[in-house]
């Protein structure tokens, strides 16, 4: 079932266009890592998710209903992480989660003290000399404590130090296997590696690669570092081979995929010793899409 | 509906939680600030004191700032009559400004913050929070309403009966609510929260400045203006309750265009859009002084702008003061009985108005520093060669010659609108009123001195310096009318000060006082190198 679509989406702000074509859909049970440079239009796309900026052009709904006239409907049934949670300064970390989760509706308080516990939040203290970690938490533990079929987070972690991070991870594992939808906006491409099903690069307001990370992964090259009897550098040659480097008998170079055959075939004429293969990282694929 | 104003009930709950010390405060002071005054003016009142006021109060640069009464006749000059017309125009303008800043605070500024963004991710309605503080600053306005009301009729004074401490109260009531209204539309329309309440602050004294002359030459025009609904209820004399409906009218139209402005608008944007700024800094951006200049520029060239005017309002009023002073025998007499010419007198007292009110800018300058210091804009140049001199003496030397140019300002608009309002009758020229100015140079170092040591000392308390500069402003400008003690009076740093041209200069207190300000400072400077900074983490 899709949960959001994002049709043709436009949006600018007076002369600037923030977002030219933005196309997406994140269905239930799936995690979509939302990947972009700084700028790029995540965080604007998210705001027309949430239906507190109007766009300019293009179809956008979640759970069917438009994002802009019905948000109060789709609101009922979401929740988010922004990547700076604000709070009131004079109000602890505890009433902070505690109003969210009466406005939000249907909040689970044992829920609410586990991951209290397990994000290691002191919520007795005012929200203004929290650090940006915990704040980063307060917004978390709201989010997660509540029952949504749609979770919306935009850098979730960005503060969070790598164990709260881990926590993170795992309670998002829980959710996903659960059914629920979640639109992961991250720099931390190994978390949406982990996490993501399906990956979405967003460039200069525009979507410009979308698919699982296996399809991208297809797209690109692995880097391959093998070792031979007989002199390496007949690979340089092969069809398909890129970036050769070689050092004494042994070779790294990049492959097309679809070109592994022909490079395996040639590879074990010249007797191998060592062969690796290692599929792109998103890290790669990242760099791939913004060096261009 | 559903859409528009979903858990607004929460979100004003939430305020009222958030803000009930702010509240009780708020009532509390403005609602004593307004009503408890009743015993003082009773006293004032005695004997002929009634009948004295009555005349002063009919010269138009009296009505220029305190707004007209509809009383006719000496005669008919009750308390509550002096006290309707003292009191209500200023006690309006301080609920006015007051509601206003809330409003802002609690709409564009959280936005600003981001707070609205996770609140607006729930099931909130797109205007919920604007409903939520409107409601809680009209609760406000009604409960300061019955308070000013219940507090003047606790006096039992004759002349001050209930029907006109309510409406008395109800009008400052509803000037708060203008107020809010006001900030909520403009806010709408501003790109930013500071924009916001800036311009709507602009408006209110643009309001307040066309009915002091509407006042004097045609009052019809001030029952058009929103400002005008407030005083123009006369209270204890006529108590034209209808004023009051017209208002609320007003205020119903202005939340219905502000929701219809909000409901088509993205969240953190106004109508007007944001201006695009630099790529690369200017040189004059490029060292401490000018760092710290720029950061200041706004308020600066802001206050010097508003000082300007206040000077030419003021000014404008001379022309009328002659013919005033020719038509009315009394009054005449009452001025000129020591050979002090009116426009002399006149002068001395305004000026010291006039320049109190400079010393706000340096006060600004000063604790602007503080709260860079907090919002922690300052941490990655304390890493840096700069000092901590450098950044306190900069502030410093910008703060008093934004004074020094604030009175340049201030004496040299009144001069100049006085000289031409009189048309070249003057007996004063543009240096008696720059010297007048200048005269009370001192007591501006003397608040810039009280700021610097709070900067280097207690550096929370830089706010209290406003309030005591509040309290002489008051002390100064009611202190003609009420004949306050003369230790009481003394309490003020003005009062120290010979009021020129009327009185000579006295150039031992011009330096004692200038002395103790900079004294002040260098104190500031010992307490500010070695206190720690203040970071919110």
């Amino acid at each position: 079932m899709e949960i959001i679509k994002i049709k043709g989406l436009q949006k600018k702000f007076g002369k600037f266009t923030a977002l030219h074509d933005v196309s997406l859909s994140v269905n239930a049970g799936e995690v979509v890592g939302f990947i972009g440079p700084n700028g790029a239009g995540k965080s604007t796309t998210i705001r027309v998710l949430l239906g507190i900026i109007n766009r300019d052009a293009g179809d956008v709904t979640i759970f069917n209903h438009d994002v802009w006239k019905d948000s109060l409907e789709i609101h009922k049934r979401i929740s988010y992480v922004p990547g700076d949670v604000a709070l009131w300064g004079n109000l602890t970390g505890g009433e902070i989660i505690d109003l969210f989760m009466k406005l939000h509706g249907g909040g689970d308080k044992t829920k609410r003290d586990y991951l209290i516990n397990r994000f290691e939040l002191d919520p007795k203290k005012k929200a203004k000399s929290y650090s940006k970690g915990n704040r980063q938490k307060v917004g978390l533990i709201a989010a997660l404590s509540v029952a949504s079929d749609l979770y919306i987070f935009d850098e979730p972690t960005s503060g969070l130090d790598p164990l709260m991070e881990a926590v993170f991870q795992e309670e998002i594992e829980k959710i996903k296997t659960e059914g629920k939808a979640i639109l992961l906006s991250s720099h931390i491409l190994s978390e949406v590696e982990r996490l993501a099903d399906k990956v979405a690069i967003i460039r200069q307001g525009k979507v410009v690669e979308t698919g699982t990370l296996d399809e991208l992964r297809h797209l690109t090259r692995s880097t391959v570092t093998m070792a031979t009897t007989k002199d390496v550098e007949a690979m340089a040659k092969v069809k398909g081979v890129y970036d050769f480097v070689k050092k004494g008998n042994q070779a790294t170079f990049s492959v097309d995929n679809h070109h592994m055959n022909d490079i395996m075939a040639e590879a074990v004429k010249l007797g191998v010793k060592k062969f690796e293969s290692v599929p792109p990282t998103l890290e790669d694929l990242f760099m791939r899409h913004y060096a261009e | 509906m559903k859409e528009k104003f979903s858990l607004w009930n929460v979100l004003f709950i939430q305020y009222i939680k958030r803000d009930w010390k702010k509240i009780i405060v708020w009532i509390l002071g403005l609602g004593l600030f307004c009503g408890a005054f009743v015993p003082a003016f009773e006293e004032i009142g005695k004997g002929q004191g009634l009948i004295g006021l009555f005349e002063t109060m009919q010269n138009p640069a009296m009505i220029s700032m305190i707004g007209p009464t509809p009383v006719e006749h000496a005669a008919n000059y009750t308390l509550g009559a002096m006290y309707a017309n003292e009191m209500l125009l200023f006690c309006g303008l301080f609920a006015m400004i007051i509601s206003a800043l809330h409003v802002v605070s609690h709409t564009r500024k959280e936005e600003e913050l981001g707070l609205s963004e996770l609140v607006r991710s729930f099931e909130v309605g797109r205007q919920a929070n604007s409903l939520a503080v409107i409601i809680e600053t009209i609760l406000i306005n009604l409960i300061l309403a019955l308070f000013i009301g219940g507090i003047m009729v606790s006096f039992g004074v004759d002349s001050i009966v209930a029907e006109g401490t309510f409406l008395f109260g109800a009008s400052i009531g509803l000037a708060g609510i203008i107020g809010a209204v006001l900030a909520l539309l403009i806010s709408q329309i501003m790109p930013t929260s500071s924009g916001a309440s800036g311009t709507t602050l602009s408006i209110i004294g643009l309001l307040y400045i066309l009915r002091a002359s509407s006042d004097i030459s045609n009052i019809t025009l001030s029952k058009i203006n929103p400002m005008g609904w407030v005083y123009l209820t006369y209270p204890f004399t006529e108590n034209n309750w209808y004023f009051l409906f017209i208002g609320i009218i007003f205020c119903i139209a202005i939340i219905f265009l502000s929701f219809v402005l909000e409901g088509k608008r993205d969240m953190g944007a106004g109508y007007l859009p944001e201006k695009e700024g630099r790529a690369t800094a200017k040189k004059s951006l490029l060292s401490v002084p000018g760092l710290l200049f720029k950061i200041n520029k706004g308020s600066i060239i802001g206050w010097l702008i508003a000082f300007m005017i206040m000077g030419a309002a003021y000014g404008s009023i001379y022309g009328d003061m002659q013919t005033f002073l020719k038509s009315n025998e009394l009054i005449s007499q009452m001025f000129t009985m020591s050979g002090i010419s009116l426009e002399a007198s006149f002068t001395g007292t305004i000026m010291m108005i006039m320049i109190g009110l400079v010393a706000i800018l340096p006060i600004t300058v000063i604790n602007k520093l503080f709260s860079e210091e907090t919002r922690m804009h300052l941490s990655q140049l304390y890493s840096t060669k700069v000092t901590r001199g450098q950044l306190y003496w900069t502030t410093l030397i910008i703060a008093i010659l934004a004074g020094i140019i604030g009175i340049v300002f201030g004496a040299g608009g009144l001069g100049l609108a006085a000289m031409t309002s009189m048309n070249g009758t003057s007996t004063l020229n543009m240096i008696d009123f720059l010297a007048a100015g200048f005269n009370f140079l001192p007591s501006v170092l003397f608040f810039t001195g009280l700021a610097a040591l709070a900067l280097g000392w207690l550096p929370k308390l830089g706010k209290v310096v406003y309030a005591y500069l509040g309290y002489s402003f008051a002390i100064n400008y009611f202190g003609g009318i009420l004949n306050l003690p003369n230790w009481f009076s003394k309490t003020a740093i003005m009062s120290w000060i010979p009021r020129m041209p009327m009185e000579d200069f006295d150039i031992t207190i011009f330096l004692i006082i200038s002395l103790l300000g900079i004294g002040l400072m260098i104190l500031g400077y010992i307490g500010y190198k070695k206190r720690d900074m203040q970071e919110r983490a």
